[in-house]
């Protein structure tokens, strides 16, 4: 399994992962990104990781 | 003058395609001292520049629009910046926007159906500008009647008659600035008076740390809106249906393969920039990467430049509808990061399926000379002749 984190200091509501991620990321009342799921494998891990490159920020970690 | 300089020249007068500028940018003069302005080409500068708003602010000292107080949200730097985003932002989320979908589809064709027997249309006047501008209208509950005001208003902030660059531009652009702010006290009465369910009246029923929003910090905010949500979108479809016309494979992509288009959208993005930078002012004596800038100095990271750096995307010049990753800076990074990235999103979506669903074919009219705009990319006109789709 991989965990996921996100840095709330860094994410500033793109958005680009929970609309890559949908079953991995939530967004918030502002639309800052929060961890629906955070422990992902196989199809949520590859969704996770397509998220964690896009986001512009950096915000997003994932660790075995 | 350096191949640089001259390139810099002609993108104070508007220029068809800036990504060679970009290139020779960073490649020569990674920042680059303007008369006017510092320009930051590498995207590593610039991600620090829009991250750091404490050595980099994006104040009233940036850049000058008329106004008589900071523009709220843009001009007001973190920590105070983030209790005005805690209030907008919630307006603008993706959600909420999906909400408004529908009837942004609606007002789509409806633009459509006055064109598409015609077998032509100028897309900028009659698509273009008109669109963000009532869906501008409409969100915040302003009488659709105000359009042209509105355009008015817009054009005489943004491109001021009788200022060029940085020169006269408050004397410019303050007896507009004045009349946009007497229109939102007369709008902010009539919604105080009638509440109902629109952004503005959200807005006058917020509270910051328990206080209601003040009449001037409302002010400001609706001021910013009118500058920052017009434009800009009329400057991406101008944009992206240039590039549509003049790459007909990537069109053809686009109707064939529909689920592409959000990603389409994010690479058209990229690749345009349609708001190629963005105004900061120094806030002390620094360095950027080995250049010195001093306190006072007006800085432009340039978001297009970013966009097309090698040292984040592979292939740069490629545009690519699948490209992954695709971290592009069109909206801009760090607190100020666009607050309608999301309303853009969802305007250049549904105008982009909804057109190609209809019009899947065109062109740019023959001999059509286009004249794109100063600092905000749009052209003067895009005169588009396309087959007449079948009743």
């Amino acid at each position: 399994m991989t965990r996921v984190d996100i840095d709330a200091d860094r994410c500033v509501g793109h958005g680009r992962c929970y609309t890559l991620a949908p079953e991995v990321f939530d967004a918030d009342e502002v639309g800052h990104a929060t961890v629906h799921t955070d422990q992902v494998a196989g199809e949520l891990e590859a969704q996770a990781a397509d998220a964690e490159r896009n986001c512009p920020e950096g915000a997003i970690t994932l660790s075995p | 003058m350096t191949e640089t300089e001259g390139f810099v020249d002609q993108a104070v007068s508007g220029l068809a395609d800036p990504q060679p500028m970009y290139k020779a940018l960073r490649e020569s003069t990674p920042v680059f001292r303007s008369p006017q302005v510092v320009v930051l080409s590498r995207l590593a500068d610039i991600e620090m520049a829009l991250k750091h708003t404490e050595l980099f602010s994006s104040n009233m000292d940036a850049v000058d629009l008329g106004n008589i107080r900071p523009l709220i949200p843009l001009q007001v730097d973190p920590p105070e910046h983030a209790k005005y985003r805690r209030i907008l932002d919630p307006l603008f989320t993706p959600r909420e926007m999906a909400r408004r979908e529908p009837r942004v589809a609606e007002l789509v064709n409806e633009m459509i159906d006055r064109f598409a027997d015609r077998g032509e249309c100028d897309f900028h006047e009659e698509f273009a500008v008109p669109l963000p501008c009532t869906v501008f209208l409409q969100l915040l509950g302003l009488p659709l009647e105000d359009l042209d005001q509105f355009l008015e208003w817009k054009d005489g902030v943004i491109r001021p008659e009788g200022a060029s660059g940085f020169d006269r531009r408050h004397e410019a652009s303050a007896g507009v600035a004045q009349q946009i702010y007497e229109y939102f006290e007369r709008a902010i009465d009539d919604h105080v008076a009638s509440p109902r369910d629109d952004l503005l009246s959200a807005m006058i029923a917020a509270t910051i740390a328990g206080q209601p929003v003040s009449r001037e910090e409302l002010l400001d905010i609706c001021f910013l809106f009118l500058i920052a949500g017009l434009d800009t979108v009329t400057d991406s479809l101008d944009c992206f249906f240039v590039y549509l016309a003049r790459h007909p494979d990537h069109r053809h992509q686009l109707v064939e393969q529909p689920d592409i288009l959000p990603s389409a959208i994010e690479e058209l993005l990229r690749w345009e920039t349609p708001v190629p930078g963005v105004a900061r002012v120094a806030m002390a004596d620094v360095e950027v990467g080995g250049c010195p800038i001093s306190k006072g100095e007006r800085v432009s990271p340039l978001l297009g430049a970013a966009n097309t750096d090698p040292a984040e995307f592979p292939d740069p010049e490629l545009v690519d509808f699948r490209r992954n990753p695709n971290r592009h800076r069109a909206f801009g990074g760090g607190p100020h990061r666009c607050l309608g990235s999301h309303l853009a999103r969802m305007e250049l979506r549904v105008a982009l399926r909804e057109f190609h669903r209809r019009i899947p074919d065109y062109e740019i009219k023959p001999g059509t000379q286009l004249a794109y705009t100063a600092a905000l990319r749009s052209v003067e006109s895009l005169p588009l002749t396309f087959p007449v789709p079948a009743p």
